[in-house]
């Protein structure tokens, strides 16, 4: 399931999604500008602090988020300690780490219909070629039908295993096109009876 | 339940699916509160109720709703006709319920402050304000047509059209959607194999391989629809196939 915005409403919520958009742009960019991995730790520290002023159920769901960056973490790490640059190591995991969490930050935090208004207004010079409403309306899209394709894709590998004794694997991948195909024959058509992309 | 004017109106209306009739010739004035369209799978129904809502255009004749053609006026269609799908899923086009549910009023033109105000307010009265920054993935499946509904009100039909509105749902969310239905000042247009959704109704139009098998009072063809089902059940009906 993809649930991006955390439920738990927290002072960071009542912000202009553009504001901490252009925080996080600015933030990341000073992480690179800093190197030694005292400053470093203490960019990871606060931004620990910014999650735990949302609380604590708040913070677990984030860490919940952040834990598939352990096999970088680990990668990165072996490879500096197996080439004996401990610090620079330090330093490249807490920039990672703090960059993707300040990231995650802003979106835990930002609905994402606000966070689809910045776009719509970053794109604007774009207009004549792409028009921005219907930019941010492929961006919900995408976010709203991968659960579903996900689901989709489950339902047709139970499908197989009831009456295959082998594992689909790759051969679940024509059937799950076509479903995709169907399902956006259908998703027109309930847009175009909402009024259209327009 | 008193008519509600003017009405949808289809004159010769004939829609081919791939080379295959699928309505034919079909004229039809709907002026009343609450009709059905009653039929087996592959009867024309679904495709009947697409048509009125301007999702598809006929092959030859006209299809108006107080006086505008549904499929090219799309702005009128939108004040004048909502739908509600079989299937949530393919009907809900944002991530979260409150999303979905300003997208309709925005694209009636409500700017996205006043859209906001309108979903809280909906979701308030409704008894559901807690479910506005809920993900539509956590919602059963009771919730998502409730939903559907919900933003399909919104934007204030004058028509709602409603796909097997009750098909696939426990008994006690069928009880309470269809006593909803049932509140709505709007008309309704539903359309259903089971006859006993349309006991309420004003008129039920049968359809059968695209044609009006009989349009009367629910008391006259109910039963005779139930009879004629009977009937095909007890021959090999379903080895027969289409086209």
């Amino acid at each position: 399931m993809l649930t991006l915005t955390s439920p738990v409403e927290t002072w960071a919520h009542r912000l202009p999604a553009g504001g901490k958009l252009a925080v996080v742009a600015v933030g990341t960019t000073a992480l690179f500008l800093v190197g030694s991995p005292w400053l470093l730790g203490g960019a990871l520290a606060g931004t620990a602090l910014l999650y735990l002023t949302g609380g604590v159920a708040f913070s677990g769901s984030a860490l919940r988020q952040l834990w598939p960056l352990w096999p970088f973490v680990l990668i990165v790490g072996l490879w500096h300690i197996w080439t004996a640059e401990v610090a620079q190591g330090a330093a490249i995991l807490l920039r990672m780490v703090s960059a993707v969490a300040l990231a995650n930050f802003v979106t835990m935090t930002t609905r994402l219909s606000d966070m689809l208004g910045v776009f719509e207004r970053i794109a604007k010079p774009l207009s004549p070629i792409l028009p921005p409403r219907r930019l941010a309306l492929a961006f919900a899209l995408v976010i709203r039908f991968i659960p579903v394709m996900l689901d989709r894709m489950g339902l047709i590998r139970q499908s197989w295993t009831a009456r295959s004794p082998r594992a689909p694997r790759w051969r679940i991948m024509v059937p799950a096109t076509l479903a995709a195909l169907d399902d956006a024959d259908r998703v027109a058509e309930a847009l175009r009876a909402r009024g259209g992309a327009g | 339940m008193s008519d509600l004017s003017p009405g949808i109106e289809l004159s010769s209306v004939r829609v081919t699916l791939g080379g295959r009739p699928v309505l034919d010739g079909l004229s039809l004035r709907l002026t009343e509160a609450r009709i059905g369209v009653l039929g087996r799978n592959g009867s024309g129904k679904t495709t009947l109720l697409r048509l009125i809502a301007g999702l598809i255009a006929p092959d030859a004749g006209t299809v108006r709703v107080n006086g505008a053609d549904p499929f090219t006026d799309r702005k009128a269609a939108l004040a004048l006709l909502g739908i509600l799908f079989q299937n949530p899923d393919h009907q809900i086009l944002f991530p979260t319920v409150e999303e979905e549910l300003a997208f309709g009023l925005r694209q009636q033109g409500a700017s996205a402050l006043e859209a906001d105000k309108r979903v809280a307010a909906l979701l308030r009265t409704e008894g559901r304000a807690h479910w506005a920054k809920a993900p539509v993935t956590s919602l059963s499946q009771g919730q998502r047509h409730y939903l559907c509904l919900l933003s399909v009100l919104l934007m204030q039909p004058e028509t709602v059209l409603l796909d097997e509105p009750l098909a696939g749902l426990d008994l006690p969310t069928q009880a309470r959607l269809a006593r909803r239905f049932a509140a709505l000042p709007q008309r309704l247009i539903t359309i259903t194999h089971d006859p006993a959704n349309l006991v309420g109704a004003d008129r039920v139009i049968w359809l059968e391989a695209g044609r009006i098998v009989a349009d009367a009072p629910p008391t006259e063809v109910l039963p005779a629809f139930t009879a004629e089902m009977a009937r095909i059940g007890e021959r090999d009906a379903d080895a027969d196939l289409a086209g």
